[in-house]
């Protein structure tokens, strides 16, 4: 990873320059032992790397100019930031209750802070939602944050005049468990639990992310049997997460038999990851330097196997819906994020890839053992729900080929590689299940966790969901929301 | 001030009694009349209360009694105005309607008409300092005028053959009236007087001169005036010109439905409590006059007994409106008082702070959306089922507009629904939302709460013992029609040759009805039935007193229910909103958003014109304001009453050249009529 | 149609469970027991064991169920000398006196309505009370329905370690609850807090904010041990 230091006065046409010649804001990450030092780390465009731009505040101050009025993108890492550390983002246009809700933290608290007085500063207070449509009759529903059968809690405030909604903000971080502030201090070892169990349905690929950052940190080699079995693990993630999604689109639209058998199918892929790693979500399963615990590849080829076939059911279930008209009416032209906005709000994942953004980490900045694989990376360009639909289904499609290709040569060997305490900082990345996951650690020379800034994919999606719902009609709501295919867990961390 | 409101109260109160007792006198055959002393060139005005005619007095009465003592408490609000001059207002409007329902000539129905205009264009305008309730009654007086205006034209053309003015001597002669002069009476009463009864086309006044008008006004102008329209369309088309009966049906049954359909879509999206309630009176007038004109059809076809079901059910939905839509007027009068806002969007949780308003205001809701056992259902049920009744007569073509008209007033019905579910909840029941709606703590004062109360008690009676109205709206009919109405409608047991239906069923409902009419309640008839003719034979029955009667049971059986499980499992929390603390009333359903879907469904209906529709953010991307206003105009306005001002300004504009100040063009003009006026006596 | 003639001729596949145990592979991730003599390796656990789950006392290494949170380090195929771990669903304890005492009993028996709150939940104990609706455990047929409001609600079902956030929430819903009423705290983290509480921004499970009935620990406990608990709610889970 390039670093460049950079004035204050001079960060936003250093990120302008990058950003005209194709490099994504990533995510921004603060360093706050003595004096807060931010760094804004890009992603580079097919063949090119990670660059690092560090900034310091002016001695004493903790204000930073605001990039956010030329590169959108940046709009929730400001906000997370200027709630978690307590960092002024200057020429911000809204910034306060956002990872901290107004009404149970006072301002300025910046728990992430060294020392920050934090259960000090609880308070009970009134808070007021924005409103923004002004029209006769106006009125704001609340969704959440408890809300539909088994729901993720979170906070929807539709405006509406009934009917027509014209936008719905969420409000989320109803869940902020403060993975990364508990990470600091924590083992390395210990501090993988936290990263695993922030979203438990893409435990594997964020763990694995984390394990990327430690072992470049620690500088060893992960067993080549160990590359090899986290490429399937993930992909066996990934299928068994995208079908998630799939049935919650098809639940959405109240096709219960489809959304059954989808479930039924989600249960075999649970049932065939349980079999053959021990945990149906595959929790401890990954570790520093490869993986906690071999496999059988007997086993690992039974259950490829089992992926193809639930794999090839779901197809058809999918083909069996592309071909029901009243499932069609309610996805297609729904929740539509064009190419434009997914580019500038920076969406990853299957989410940008049906708008047209083909941004996967897998082939733009291969890891783990992806450079040596043939990688298809499918895209749509609609950005409505019918697309992301598809996309998630050829993506599974891709995946279950992969696990197949995978499995039928599994190299022997170790699967950990031993590993001594080392110092230093690391960016780990993945293409986790929703999108690009990235985390840059810092450890000190106990291998103690110094500092972790995870950016788990839904963050950066969540912030395009505004443009997905705006002027939409009510009973959509379920429908964009499930085709998006958004953790709240993921997110709030 | 306390004693002049109660002398304007009491004034009122006792000339309201002398309307009820004449106008039941009357109805019962102690018929009235009166000659006044002969006016120079007009002779002497004459005034006779027919059946007919107390009918229409009877309800003015009592709508105008209750209204009398809301008055009391009512007055209060405008403390500056002078009550003499409202006392005067009020007092001649109430004479001036007893005149024009007894005139038994052309000249004193006139002058009382136009005494009714005036005044009650005077009292809408009560408030003078406001420009706006000023403009709202001029308005109403110039299209009044335009009405009456058509209207004298149809009488005086009725009249023409008889070569007198009195209403005897006219329907002596009305065969002899030429078809094309019929056709002109027809078009001209019809929407002469429909003005007044607020029928399309020409009601634009309406949606606007009852919101102006002081609460206790509007319930007489929607609870008698309109009455006013309906009276003299059916003096004009079935009592003077009977001949007219197929053509004013035609018409009836045509803007009626129109009318029905209308008023209700723009009740149901409309915010403002008295302009939702002048809508609906639109709906409901449009429905008496589809029904009345069904019964026209019928008669032209002579076929009686179906004529005064369609005239009964007429007049009767006509007398429940007025009682229904009185009370919901003083209710909103009351709201007014306590919340100072008639917005239901401002509105909300008004239930807690003003329980009897809430109750008869549920009362009346429950009337004019025809939920039974309330009055408005009996007379509804009626209507619609007089609809179905063509199904017996020839010819097809007719069929067809008679089925046509049943599916908009049934779709009528169903929106009614919608509508006063949105008003009864977005006013009384959630949480308040506006801090006008918090601080009303009372609820009004016992004057206020009695004259309610008395139209509410009204309204149930009516519902519950609807045999009775029917035997008053059946003596009321004129002529040919008397009597018909209770022979078609009241049970055979009553009859007695058993009304001509099998054996066994006339067994089984005598066995039902003396039980339970001789048993529980006293009086007869507590089923409305009656059945199709041979070729339609199906029985149509229905009871209002026994549904009463099973309401009472179930809500008795809940309430039970209620105290039994009460034990068992409670919650006292508050209500819960997805663990959002605190509810805030902005999240709370507006009136406006619970009607939008009808709204948007009905979009080409409405046509609303998009006044303002803009985006406003920061750096392209941060939302900060979306501001939409739309309006949408009456359709009668947009379709009829803006073009017609329109074409009128532009004529005045033309007209306005020949002004151009040369002396040789005025001689000019002069000559020219010189030689039209030549012209015309030499062809004549 | 097409989908109702698919879905009935689909077949049953529905688990036969509480009546027969269910033993297809991967249905649990299965929980370590007590080890009564313990050699020096298993001892070595505790200092492994990353929630200290694992404790000794005397000879034996004891599991305090609601810490574990499925690190696997204890496993079968992962430590040199694993603890055993059993696969039997009854995973669920009672925080006074027996299962027996919380259950509700009576008419519940047949139907019982569960309100589901995400208090800071990480999605896969939220993936498997999903599953309870899948056609192979499907609770429906055990009487057990989940309720989209409180008001109507017999058990609170509640996932995540209670975040500062959804706190306030979390105790409206049991208010909103009607007597009798059960809480039911699903997880490691509901249990105890997990590998996230306490903390500055969690509570250290369920327990520190209402009185909860009954603790199913696992991370997540699959479906058949939310089954069990459920039922055992309910007072109809077989002896």
């Amino acid at each position: 990873m390039n670093t460049t230091r950079v004035e204050a006065s001079s960060l936003v046409d250093a990120c302008k320059h990058l950003g005209e010649t194709g490099w994504r804001l990533a995510t921004i990450a603060v360093a706050d032992s003595e004096a807060p030092e931010l760094r804004y780390i890009f992603q580079g465009p097919r063949g090119e790397g990670w660059e690092q731009l560090v900034v310091r505040p002016q001695p004493g101050s903790r204000t930073v100019p605001s990039l956010t009025p030329s590169n959108v993108s940046a709009d929730w890492f400001e906000r997370e930031i200027e709630d978690l550390f307590a960092i002024d983002f200057v020429g911000h246009p809204r910034l306060g209750d956002f990872v901290l809700h107004d009404n149970r933290w006072a301002e300025g608290v910046g728990p992430m802070r060294p020392g920050a007085p934090i259960r000090e500063a609880l308070v009970e207070r009134a808070w007021q939602p924005r409103r923004v449509l002004r029209e006769e009759g106006a009125f704001v529903m609340p969704v959440g944050p408890v809300y539909a059968g088994e729901a993720e809690s979170a906070l929807f405030l539709l405006e509406t005049v009934g009917e027509d909604v014209v936008r719905a903000v969420p409000r989320l971080f109803y869940k902020y468990r403060g993975v990364e502030k508990l990470a600091q201090g924590r083992s390395a070892q210990d501090a993988l639990l936290l990263v695993e169990r922030a979203n438990g349905t893409s435990a594997f690929a964020h763990a694995w992310t984390y394990c990327m950052a430690v072992e470049s940190i620690v500088g060893i080699n992960v067993p080549e049997r160990a590359r090899h079995l986290r490429m399937i693990f993930a992909e066996m993630e990934r299928v068994r997460r995208h079908c998630a999604v799939i049935r919650a689109i098809v639940d959405s639209t109240a096709l219960w038999v489809g959304a059954s058998r989808l479930l039924e199918l989600e249960e075999r892929l649970l049932r065939a990851c349980g079999a053959v790693a021990g945990h149906r979500y595959l929790f401890g399963l990954a570790a520093i330097g490869g993986l906690q615990r071999d496999v059988d590849d007997e086993a690992l080829r039974s259950i490829a196997h089992e992926y193809a076939e639930v794999g090839k059911r779901i197809r058809v279930t999918v083909e069996e819906l592309a071909h029901t008209s009243s499932f069609l009416d309610r996805v297609q032209r729904v929740g539509v994020l064009d190419t434009r906005h997914a580019n500038e709000f920076g969406a990853v994942g299957p989410f940008a890839r049906a708008s047209g953004v083909a941004s996967d980490v897998r082939q733009l900045q291969p890891y783990g053992g992806y450079a040596d694989v043939e990688l298809e990376v499918p895209t749509a360009n609609e950005g409505d729900g019918y697309a992301r639909l598809r996309v998630l289904t050829d993506e599974l499609r891709v995946s279950t080929a992969l696990i197949g290709r995978l499995a039928s040569h599994v190299p022997s060997g170790d699967v950990r590689s031993d590993w001594s305490p080392h110092r230093g900082e690391a960016l780990g990345w993945t293409e986790a299940p929703g999108g690009t996951s990235v985390q840059l650690l810092m450890l000190d020379d106990d291998a103690r966790c110094v500092n972790l800034r995870f950016t788990p994919p839904s963050f950066r999606n969540w912030q395009n969901f505004r443009w997905v719902t705006e002027d939409f009609a009510f009973q959509d709501f379920p429908i964009i929301l499930s085709t998006c295919g958004l953790s709240v867990a993921e997110n709030d961390r | 001030m306390i004693a002049r409101h109660a002398a304007v109260a009491a004034l009122g109160a006792l000339l309201s009694a002398a309307m009820i007792i004449a106008g039941a006198a009357a109805i019962a055959h102690h018929p009235i009349a009166a000659t006044l002393p002969a006016l120079p060139f007009l002779g002497a005005p004459r005034f006779v209360m027919t059946p007919f005619s107390g009918f229409f007095t009877l309800f003015a009465g009592l709508v105008a009694f209750p209204t009398s003592i809301y008055s009391a408490a009512y007055l209060e609000r405008y403390p500056r105005s002078s009550k003499a001059w409202f006392a005067l207002g009020y007092l001649l409007l109430l004479l001036s309607v007893v005149g024009i329902f007894s005139a038994a000539d052309v000249v004193s129905f006139f002058v009382a008409w136009e005494i009714m205009t005036l005044t009650s264009s005077a009292l809408v305008a009560y408030e003078w300092h406001d420009r706006g309730r000023v403009r709202a009654a001029i308005g109403m007086l110039v299209m009044s005028e335009f009405g009456t205006a058509a209207t004298i034209l149809a009488l005086l053309l009725a009249a023409h053959p008889a070569g007198a003015l009195s209403f005897a001597s006219i329907a002596r002669e009305s065969s002899a009236i030429s078809m094309p002069a019929r056709v002109f009476i027809a078009l001209l009463s019809f929407f002469g007087f429909g003005v007044k009864a607020g029928i399309l086309p020409f009601n634009s006044w309406l949606p606007r001169a009852y919101p102006a008008a002081p609460s206790n006004v509007t319930a007489v102008v929607a609870g008698v005036l309109v009455n006013c329209g309906v009276y003299g369309m059916l003096l004009v088309n079935l009592v003077l010109v009977p001949e007219n009966a197929a053509l004013f049906g035609g018409l009836a049954l045509l803007f009626g439905s129109l009318s029905a359909i209308a008023g209700i879509l723009y009740a149901t999206i409309e915010d403002d409590l008295k302009r939702m309630l002048a809508y609906s009176s639109i709906e409901n007038l449009g429905i008496v006059v589809a029904a009345l004109g069904a019964g026209a059809v019928f008669l032209s076809m002579d076929r009686l007994d179906l004529a005064a079901l369609g005239f009964g059910a007429g007049l009767w939905h006509m007398s429940n409106h007025s009682l229904f839509k009185s009370l919901l007027f003083l209710g909103t009068g009351a709201i007014e008082m306590r919340a100072g806002t008639r917005r239901m969007n401002a509105l909300g949780g008004l239930a807690r702070a003003m329980p009897l308003t809430a109750f008869v205001f549920l009362i009346g809701v429950l009337a004019i959306a025809s939920v039974p056992p309330l009055n408005g259902f009996a007379s509804e049920w009626l209507t619609l089922e007089t609809l179905l009744r063509s199904a017996e007569i020839a010819p097809a073509a007719i069929k067809v507009g008679f089925v046509l008209v049943g599916a908009l007033l049934a779709l009528t019905a169903a929106l009614a629904l919608t509508c006063f579910v949105k008003a009864y909840a977005m006013t009384f029941l959630g949480v308040a939302r506006s801090d006008a709606a918090r601080d009303a703590k009372a609820d009004v004062s016992r004057a206020a709460c009695a004259g309610m109360t008395l139209l509410a008690v009204l309204c149930l009676l009516a519902g519950i013992f609807p045999a009775y109205v029917v035997q008053l709206v059946d003596a009321a009919l004129p002529g040919v029609l008397h009597g018909h109405l209770s022979q078609v409608l009241l049970p055979p047991f009553l009859a007695a040759n058993g009304g001509g239906l099998p054996q066994a069923f006339v067994h089984d409902f005598t066995a039902i009805g003396a039980a339970i009419g001789t048993g529980l309640i006293p009086g007869r008839g507590l089923v409305l039935l009656h059945r199709g003719a041979a070729a339609n034979p199906v029985v149509f029955a229905m009871s209002s007193t026994y549904i009463a009667a099973f309401a009472g049971i179930i809500v008795a059986a809940i309430f039970l229910a209620i105290l039994v499980v009460r034990h068992r499992r409670k919650s006292a929390a508050a209500i819960w909103v997805g663990g959002l603390n605190p509810h805030l009333p902005e999240m709370s359903y507006t009136a406006t958003g619970f009607s939008n879907p009808v709204r948007v469904i009905f979009e080409a209906v409405f046509d609303p014109r998009t006044v303002e529709h803009t985006r406003e953010a920061v750096h392209d991307h941060f939302r900060v304001a979306v501001t939409r206003q739309r309006e949408d105009a009456f359709i009668a306005d947009r379709l009829v009453t803006e073009p017609l001002v329109a074409k009128a300004r532009s004529y005045a504009v033309s007209l306005a050249r020949m002004h151009h100040g040369r002396l040789e063009g005025y001689v000019l003009y002069a000559l020219g009529a010189l030689v039209a006026v030549l012209l015309v006596s030499l062809f004549l | 149609m097409n989908w109702f003639l698919r879905g009935v001729f689909g077949g049953i596949r529905t688990t036969r469970y509480p009546k027969k145990p269910e033993t297809t592979p991967g249905t649990t991730p299965g929980f370590p027991v007590r080890a009564e003599h313990a050699d020096a390796q298993q001892r070595s656990l505790t200092l492994v064991c990353p929630t200290s789950a694992l404790v000794e006392s005397g000879d034996a290494v004891d599991v305090r169920d609601d810490r574990c949170v499925h690190c696997m380090r204890c496993a079968p195929g992962v430590a040199p000398s694993p603890l055993t771990w059993r696969y039997d669903p009854q995973w669920a304890h009672a925080t006074r006196g027996t299962i027996e005492d919380a259950a509700l009993g009576g008419t519940f028996r047949r139907s019982m309505h569960v309100r589901v709150v995400d208090a800071g939940d990480c999605g896969a104990c939220l993936s498997e009370i999903l599953h309870l609706n899948d056609p192979l455990y499907n609770m429906h047929r055990l009487g057990i329905f989940i309720t989209p409001t409180p008001r109507q609600a017999d058990v609170l079902l509640v996932v995540g370690p209670v975040t500062e956030q959804m706190r306030l929430p979390l105790l409206e819903a049991y208010e909103a609850m009607p007597e009798p009423k059960r809480v039911l705290a699903i997880g490691a983290c509901a249990a105890s807090g997990g590998v996230f509480g306490p903390s500055f921004t969690s509570a250290g499970g369920v327990a520190d904010v209402l009185p909860v009935d009954l603790v199913v620990p696992g991370c997540p406990p699959p479906p058949l041990a939310i089954i069990d608990a459920l039922l055992a709610l309910a007072g109809s889970r077989a002896r």
